[in-house]
């Protein structure tokens, strides 16, 4: 599966100028992605036109057996009414919901299974919401800060069990943590601003699977990489 | 929340007849302009029961006219809501007749109904509906993005669904702007009975108009105050008895 961007380009509607152009890229998947770069440059912009909750780009994207891309962002909220196991449970896809019981405990939700959404703290928040996607139907999910106010053993915890549950889906986890998407992730894709050429380039990263070590000169180079490219 | 409401409104009234009463020592008017303490609290004891009797039928009547516009006003804003023609329609009437003093139709429809129950409930209905509207229409073509994504990006999103976020969303508006129209509708039917009904407080009113009688006027103001604040109190009780069970622990 593969997800190809060429010359993508957007400007908000009433803006003097294009938020960004020219991007060429390729997601392929299954695999654990990145999309990384500073503040403004674009990268929920490029995410939601990914994901076709924005629409009005110019150039071309083309899906390859990834038609299913999911989008979600760390600011999502459940419904107040109902505690977040019925929520999973009516949400939840067919093929999704054996998952749940594994999910559950991978994100350490169950003891706030019974629990209402605004009960939680806002790291609790953001695991519950990025449990119901992946209890979806998906090709593709774009995490955009999805782990957001999660403490950092935590993290990485969870992306390596994400990596380790879906080894057949592709990710692309969009976040400002260097040393995370460097160690984590297969391809980084760097979104530059104006008016750095390419505005787009692509740095491997060190790709960790559960039960690895990381590699600590990979692991410097990839963040060395990508510091430099953005 | 009675005990403050009632309070608040005892406060209110008894500062008004006390205003009432320092005129009439001041200027020196006779008691057939202003009575004094002692007749008010005759004619209270006179005329209390059947003036009770006279605010419970406003009520019933206020209640019914309320009950009615909410209803029409929820469904026409979930009409609405909806981004085509139909719903730019609907706000531009809505937005347009609402800024029209609507007790000013009243007369028009004595004219083709004549006095009685269904006028009353008619310019009830009115008066109350359009501020409801203009309120259920903010709350249902608001979007609320951070709980929709989800629900839009999965293909689940339906309208009951929608209706019900923005509305759970926005409880304790929807709750402020319903208890806020009751009063409205108390005030459109007494109106109403001003000029169409042969029952109800207003009716009572106008008679004791017509009399000059100031004391009883003082005493269905009194009663009408206490009517109106107990409804006020039962429906603020009942928006917090709803959000407290949907955001039970």
């Amino acid at each position: 599966m593969e997800l190809e961007g060429q010359d993508i380009a957007y400007r908000y509607p009433n803006a003097a100028a294009d938020l960004f152009e020219g991007l060429d890229f390729r997601i392929r998947g299954p695999g654990f992605h990145a999309l990384f770069g500073p503040s403004g440059v674009g990268k929920s912009t490029l995410a939601r036109l990914l994901s076709g909750s924005l629409a009005g780009q110019r150039g071309r994207l083309n899906a390859r057996g990834m038609h299913r891309v999911l989008y979600t962002y760390n600011l999502e909220r459940l419904p107040g009414w109902t505690t977040l196991r019925e929520h999973f449970e009516e949400t939840a896809s067919a093929s999704g919901r054996p998952r749940l019981e594994t999910l559950l405990d991978t994100f350490d939700i169950r003891p706030l299974a019974d629990a209402r959404f605004p009960r939680l703290s806002l790291g609790q928040q953001n695991r519950a919401n990025l449990v119901r996607y992946l209890l979806q139907e998906f090709d593709l999910l774009i995490m955009d800060e999805s782990l957001a106010n999660v403490d950092e053993a935590t993290r990485h915890r969870i992306l390596l069990r994400i990596k380790a549950l879906f080894p057949e889906r592709c990710f692309l986890y969009i976040s400002h943590n260097v040393a995370e998407v460097a160690r984590f992730c297969g391809d980084v894709l760097v979104l530059r601003g104006h008016p750095k050429r390419p505005p787009l380039v692509v740095v491997p990263g060190g790709d960790q699977r559960e039960g690895a070590e990381p590699d600590p000169a990979r692991l410097e180079r990839a963040m060395l990489a990508i510091v430099h490219a953005a | 929340m009675l005990h403050r409401r009632l309070t608040q409104f005892f406060t209110l009234y008894a500062a008004g007849v006390g205003l009432l009463l320092a005129f009439k020592v001041a200027l020196g008017l006779s008691d057939y302009v202003i009575p004094g303490p002692g007749e008010i609290w005759r004619t209270g004891q006179t005329y209390g029961a059947a003036y009770a009797a006279a605010v419970l039928n406003t009520l019933g009547v206020a209640v019914l006219g309320h009950g009615l516009s909410i209803v029409l006003a929820a469904a026409v804003a979930v009409i609405a809501r909806l981004k085509d023609w139909i719903g730019g329609f609907i706000r531009t009437a809505a937005f347009n007749i609402q800024s029209y003093p609507i007790v000013a139709v009243a007369p028009i429809l004595f004219i083709l109904l004549g006095d009685g129950l269904a006028t009353r409930l008619l310019i009830s209905a009115l008066i109350c509906y359009f501020p409801l509207l203009l309120s259920f229409l903010g709350v249902f073509s608001e979007p609320v993005r951070e709980i929709e994504h989800f629900y839009e990006a999965t293909g689940r999103m339906t309208w009951r669904l929608q209706i019900k976020i923005r509305a759970f969303e926005n409880l304790q508006k929807l709750t402020t702007v319903v208890v806020g129209s009751a009063t409205l509708a108390m005030v459109g039917t007494i109106v109403a009975e001003f000029i169409a009904a042969t029952a109800g407080i207003g009716y009572s009113i106008r008679i004791a108009l017509y009399q000059s009688d100031l004391a009883k006027i003082l005493v269905a103001l009194l009663l009408i105050g206490v009517g109106t604040s107990l409804w006020l109190v039962l429906l603020e009780g009942l928006g917090a008895a709803l959000q407290r069970r949907m955001e039970r622990p």
